[in-house]
């Protein structure tokens, strides 16, 4: 077995086209929700999400293929070019074929999605343009960062909904750590904030009307949020030996299926994962440091998430550090566990817990130490990040710092 | 609005009601506290959105709109809703 190290992190989300910006607006608390833009508001009875802003596509792609890769893709690119950058990979000496390319989303190419309706419902015409299926298919991302790399290892899109990203992510640790692969570039991606996909958001009743408030009595329900977030993971020994810099290790995964309710969360579930999660990175509850919550500030996952954290933790939960950063870059979805994966890496190599923004008041029912409104410096040794999907399938990741 | 319209709108919401907890209309009554014939907040969701179809309004993305208690408030909000509806 191989200890997995982070070398890489790219992001493009609400707080910035880097992960770097995404972290620093992350620290100071800035939150990237606004008025939605890409959508004329008199179509829409809610009116904010944490978009992306100012991405010019033409500026990072050539114009040929950017008529052939969905704005899903675009993220994962940007996100993937900048992991691997920072990561100071190569790909040489064979490990091109070594190197797996995992990439989850929720929907997928929702935007050519929306464009083909349109056109086929809206206009009545019979014909989509060609590369439409390959554009919008769930794998697009991860085909198209193994051909902008060349890399020839294993390579697939995930798909859980809003676990998707972790779920990838844990996939791809696993495949280190067992050997199947040495390197990875892995996270998820979503461009879902698109008329058709807005409508059934709207029609679930889970938004929120003005902005996102996790664990608060007063909050109202989530915001969407979109981008990408990418992770370079190698071998630790692999890293340690090319001198590379370590922002944390991935040490365990958790996943587990309520098998309940299609919207429902359990806590029971949730808090199987977590566990799960803190076993296999041999971390006792009494030493864990940092929770990066999935933090939806729904009715309802605030309540079973801080239940599960409860039963998985025992008396412990009063001492972690929990936070969610959904308050400020929102919920991407697919994408969500790579945005809150970065964050978590940066937490450990930066030794400071990002602030759940937007906050007022803990809901009653909400008990735990929330991190508000300030990020807070503090040892972080130990973190989690909680992913908790739709459907109830659940995916925990546990980091380490590398000492 | 006149009551036959308002009779209208009870039995509309009844039979939407009734229909999302496949049971006969006529085994409800206004009185029902929705958490008492099990509707769950899921329920409550494919409800709304039956009745902004059948009377074409729109109710508000508001977290109240999910804290109703018997089908007599639903029916007292539906018709609000249509005499702002009406009265705009």
């Amino acid at each position: 077995m191989h200890r997995v190290a982070i070398t890489g992190l790219g992001c493009i989300s609400a707080l910035g086209h880097d992960a770097n910006s995404h972290w620093r607006s992350a620290v100071e608390g800035i939150s990237g929700i606004g008025p939605i833009t890409a959508i004329p508001p008199e179509k829409l009875k809610i009116h904010v999400a944490a978009e992306v802003k100012g991405f010019d596509a033409e500026k990072h792609f050539e114009p040929v293929k950017l008529a052939v890769i969905d704005p899903y893709s675009q993220y994962a690119l940007v996100a993937a070019r900048e992991a691997i950058a920072d990561s100071g990979l190569t790909f040489d000496h064979g490990l091109h074929d070594d190197t797996a390319v995992i990439i989850g989303t929720g929907i997928g190419g929702a935007k050519t999605i929306n464009e083909d309706s349109e056109r086929i419902f809206g206009q009545g015409k019979i014909r989509t343009p060609p590369m439409s299926i390959p554009k919008l298919m769930p794998s697009a991302a991860a085909s198209q960062v193994t051909m902008e790399y060349g890399l020839n290892g294993p390579a697939f899109g995930v798909t859980s909904a809003c676990s998707s990203a972790n779920h990838a992510i844990g996939e791809a640790y696993w495949m280190i750590k067992s050997g199947r692969a040495r390197a990875a570039v892995t996270g998820g991606s979503e461009a879902c904030l698109v008329f058709g996909s807005m409508l059934g958001w709207q029609a679930l009743r889970v938004l929120s009307v003005d902005t996102c408030r996790p664990f608060c009595i007063d909050r109202k329900g989530m915001v969407l949020g979109e981008g990408a977030g990418v992770l370079v993971l190698e071998r630790l020994e692999d890293a340690q030996a090319r001198g590379a810099r370590i922002y944390a290790e991935i040490a365990g995964m958790g996943m587990t299926s309520d098998a309940g309710s299609l919207t429902d969360p359990s806590a029971e579930g949730a808090a199987r994962a977590i566990r799960q999660a803190l076993e296999e990175a041999e971390i006792a509850p009494g030493d864990l440091h940092y929770i990066n919550a999935h933090g939806t500030g729904t009715g309802q996952n605030d309540v079973a998430e801080t239940k599960a954290i409860h039963l998985a933790l025992g008396e412990a939960a009063g001492h972690v550090a929990v936070s969610s950063t959904k308050s400020m870059h929102g919920h991407g979805l697919g994408a969500a566990g790579a945005l809150e994966a970065v964050i978590t890496a940066r937490a450990i190599a930066d030794q400071i817990a990002p602030p759940t923004a937007n906050f007022t008041m803990a809901d009653p029912e909400c008990d735990l130490d929330y991190v508000p409104n300030a990020a807070r410096s503090m040892t972080i040794d130990t973190a989690l990040s909680n992913s908790f999907a739709f459907g109830g399938l659940n995916a925990v990741l546990a980091f380490r710092r590398l000492h | 609005m006149s009551e036959v319209d308002t009779k209208t709108v009870e039995s509309k919401i009844v039979e939407i009601v009734a229909n999302q907890r496949r049971t006969d209309p006529a085994k409800l009554s206004l009185s029902d506290r929705l958490e008492d014939i099990e509707i769950e907040s899921i329920d409550l969701v494919e409800i709304i959105f039956a009745i902004e179809d059948e009377f074409d309004i729109d109710v508000p993305q508001d977290r109240d709109a999910m804290k109703l208690d018997t089908l007599q408030d639903v029916v007292d909000g539906v018709q609000r809703l249509i005499n702002e509806k009406n009265a705009a």
